[in-house]
């Protein structure tokens, strides 16, 4: 390329345009698809209406959610739309109102389905990101801004919640959905661990798969206290016979003899036995058909989560569970043998980055649950005092706009985490551009994690190797190379799947006209 | 956050205004009072400090049962959980002591719920809140519906506050019926003397024009007119929601912004004949 070329690029790379955009992207894509995907993610809304003798059950399905842009109640009742500026001037938030298409249903038992009532509802308000698409200014000219009190060359990218700017700091976590091996101690001993954070619709379950001193392999997910013989395990997923088990792990003679150590240990061997075994563990002291159905909502439902997906049949899902628990197991032994080196967590390619959108995404999952069990008990309350069910006198409008605009005004996000959105650093125009692209490790700050801190070669080319604060923060607290690109995940993934299928790849369930004859490999 | 007092300044009666720890006139900007205790919790964040920022709970309000003041057993804490649960279950049973307080408890959530519903402040709700709380001292809600008392509530704060809501607004947001409602309003007007007066058409035209997506001009035109029909006399005796999208019919006509008078009426629940009759007498 020559000089002017390379030029034209860097230019382009430092276009104002860029400067927030990942954030934009981000946002964009969570009010576009992200807020509808966790309305059909929650579907209905069930209640105890119906638990009685005589009464038909009443629910209320969740359809379509609209948002429109930032506006502004005045006390006299009139409704205006809010620009940026008047926001941060009155002290007020930049939100706007959000609806949602809802219908209380009756019925199903003696009755027919009926529909109580229909309407598209406010639920509440939505914080707007400046300059997101539904922005009051977005496609607005220079001098447009300017007519509003609005700055030209303000990068937008932040929020504006009573009046104070905030932006919502961009986190580096460990990939979810990754095996990662690695060696730790125990007791004095060395043992192999692989660790995998699977990852399903904001519910994160860590399974570890450890390979004892006395070379027997383990497995320990939540909700099992302790952990699990891997064997055991397997079997109940119904991966039955020693050969099979074998087979799947690896064919390398030398795992083969590790895996006949463990085979010679278990004590259970068929997937009836297992699913006992388990649930002895998970229900001590309980019936025992209460022991097995425990057991089987605990597998499907804490044991890898990710592996889960719409339109697959549980069968698959569970035969997919036990392949990717020998995966685990194959990289224990690879490990132990010193046939691969433990893998870094401080490479790029484990680490995944949660921007605004998908911070956003987690806050409203939770803001709705709040206000699904608060429709709940409003439900039942008006039906106890037998009053008309409809949708516009259940809905607290206020319980989805407190929950969505705390956390951003205080930084305490849900799940414990705080300083997720920090107060826009207005010192100059520099300390505005440098904040909005800065990323920070969850990691704490009092601990020494040197090899976290460092500068990794991967962070070539996305990572700034100067721009880090000094002090307890070092290294912890980065900011985006300026040419960097952020790749974001595949909206549709059985497109992607449907894709791999036609290439010739194997064993994906769910996809139509396909024998599964090897492990689903990931 | 600023809040604004209902006493005038004492050297020019104009509005004060509690801004921090001091309370400033908005006309003259003189100080009236200073070093108030300021009972919020804190905004500011310690960036990633894990601390809680907070050094106290949240503002006392009026608008819960307990005054914001009870406190929940946390679930952060690790431990016999089944043990925590019946404890946080025997505690929370503990805040409510009574059915009267169990009532006001219901009452004040419907409240919050309308006023979220009609996108009233905070001012009004915790006005709604005390009238709750007066009437039900008062005895007035034996025989009558707690809904009809909460919406009632509503809707007197809001006219005694001059933001007026027409009674349909408030009962299509409400739970209770028009005839709960209707008994609750007179139980309230005629026991604690509500010191309500007619609602002025005026306070009307700012909402029904902004529905109406009308310009700054014409509603200003529209008040002078609500107001003109005021002081003539026209508005007495007549639905001030009426007279206000009359205000606004003639004046979108005089600044021609096109209301066809079924739209009018429309946004405040009147006939258009009702709208005509003001049009009429305000034209001439």
């Amino acid at each position: 390329m020559d000089r002017e070329s390379r030029r034209a690029v860097s230019r382009e790379y430092f276009s104002q345009e860029r400067l927030a955009e990942h954030h934009f992207r981000s946002f964009n894509n969570f009010l576009d698809r992200g807020m509808q995907d966790v309305v059909d993610e929650k579907e209905t809304i069930g209640t105890d209406i119906g638990d009685k003798e005589g009464q038909e059950p009443v629910w209320v399905e969740l359809g379509d959610v609209r948002i429109l842009t930032p506006r502004v109640r005045e006390a006299d009742g009139s409704e205006e739309l809010l620009y940026p500026q008047e926001a941060r001037l009155r002290n007020i938030t930049y939100a706007a109102p959000v609806f949602m298409e809802m219908s209380i249903v009756r019925g199903g038992e003696d009755e027919p389905e009926e529909v109580v009532d229909q309407t598209e509802t406010k639920v509440g308000r939505m914080p707007i990101m400046v300059g997101s698409n539904k922005c009051n200014i977005d496609g607005f000219s220079d001098d447009e801004l300017i007519d509003i009190g609005e700055d030209p060359v303000d990068p937008g990218g932040y929020f504006i919640v009573n009046g104070s700017e905030r932006v919502l700091m961009t986190s580096e976590d460990l990939a979810p959905n990754k095996i990662l091996a690695e060696h730790d101690t125990k007791y004095g001993d060395d043992i192999q661990v692989a660790k995998t954070f699977s990852q399903r619709r904001g519910y994160r379950a860590l399974v570890l798969c450890e390979r004892n001193r006395e070379g027997l392999l383990e497995v320990s997910f939540p909700s099992v206290s302790g952990s699990v013989p891997f064997v055991t395990l397997v079997r109940a997923l119904g991966l039955e016979s020693d050969e099979e088990i074998v087979h799947r792990v690896s064919e390398d003679p030398e795992i083969v003899k590790f895996m006949l150590e463990n085979l010679e240990e278990a004590d259970v061997q068929t997937e009836e036995e297992a699913i006992e075994t388990l649930g002895k563990r998970v229900a001590s002291g309980q019936g025992k058909n209460y022991q097995l159905k425990r057991a089987n909502y605990v597998i499907d439902r804490y044991l890898l989560p990710h592996l889960h997906e719409e339109g697959v049949e549980e069968e698959d899902v569970r035969i997919n569970k036990a392949y990717y628990l020998c995966r685990m197991a194959e990289a224990c032994f690879e490990l132990a043998l010193g046939r691969r080196d433990s893998d870094d967590k401080d490479h790029y390619s484990n680490k995944r980055l949660k921007v605004s959108g998908d911070l956003m995404k987690d806050l409203f999952r939770t803001a709705l649950n709040k206000l699904s069990r608060d429709v709940k008990y409003q439900l039942e309350r008006a039906n106890m005092r037998n009053r008309d069910l409809s949708v516009n006198t259940v809905v607290r409008s206020d319980v989805l706009t407190e929950r969505l605009e705390h956390p951003i005004a205080t930084g305490n996000w849900v799940g414990g985490r705080s300083g997720v959105s920090q107060l826009v650093d207005r010192t100059d125009y520099m300390g505005v551009l440098s904040h909005l692209r800065r990323l920070r490790s969850p990691l704490s700050r009092s601990q020494p994690h040197f090899d976290a801190r460092d500068l990794h070669a991967t962070q070539w080319g996305r990572i700034c190797p100067s721009e880090t604060p000094e002090g307890p923060n070092c290294g912890l607290v980065k900011n985006f190379a300026q040419a960097m690109e952020l790749s974001q995940h595949v909206d549709d993934e059985r497109e992607l799947k449907r894709e791999l299928d036609e290439m010739g790849v194997e064993g994906i369930p769910g996809i139509e006209g396909v024998e599964r004859a090897t492990p689903a490999d990931d | 956050m600023s809040t604004t007092r209902a006493t005038g300044c004492p050297e020019c009666d104009g509005r004060l205004t509690a801004d921090g720890d001091e309370t400033v006139c908005e006309g003259c900007g003189l100080v009236v009072s200073t070093d108030r205790l300021d009972r919020g919790p804190e905004w500011r964040s310690f960036e990633d400090d894990d601390r809680n920022p907070a050094r106290c709970g949240a503002p006392l309000t009026r608008s819960r049962h307990d005054r914001g003041l009870s406190t929940e057993i946390g679930r952060s804490g690790r431990g016999k959980n089944r043990k925590w649960s019946r404890l946080r279950r025997q505690h929370r049973r503990t805040q409510i002591r009574s059915k009267r307080e169990r009532n006001q408890v219901y009452g004040f959530t419907e409240i919050r719920r309308l006023m979220g519903a009609l996108s009233l402040p905070d001012r009004i709700r915790d006005q709604s809140c005390s009238l709750f709380e007066s009437a039900q001292e008062e005895d007035l809600l034996r025989g009558r519906s707690i809904e009809g008392f909460a919406s009632a509530a509503v809707y007197a704060a809001c006219r005694v506050a001059g933001v007026s809501r027409t009674t349909q607004e408030v009962l299509d947001a409400a739970k209770a019926t028009a005839d709960e409602h209707r008994a609750a309003y007179d139980a309230l007007n005629r026991e604690l003397g509500l010191p309500v007066s007619a609602a002025e058409p005026a306070e009307f035209v700012a909402r029904f024009a902004s529905e109406l997506d009308l310009g700054q001009a014409v509603r200003r035109r529209a008040r002078d007119l609500a107001e003109q029909a005021v002081d003539s006399g026209h508005a007495n005796g007549r639905n001030p929601g009426g007279v206000a999208a009359g205000a606004i019919y003639l004046a979108a006509r005089r600044k021609d912004e096109a209301v066809t008078q079924a739209e009018a009426a429309d946004v405040a629940d009147v006939t258009p004949v009702t709208v005509r009759t003001t049009y009429q007498a305000l034209r001439d």
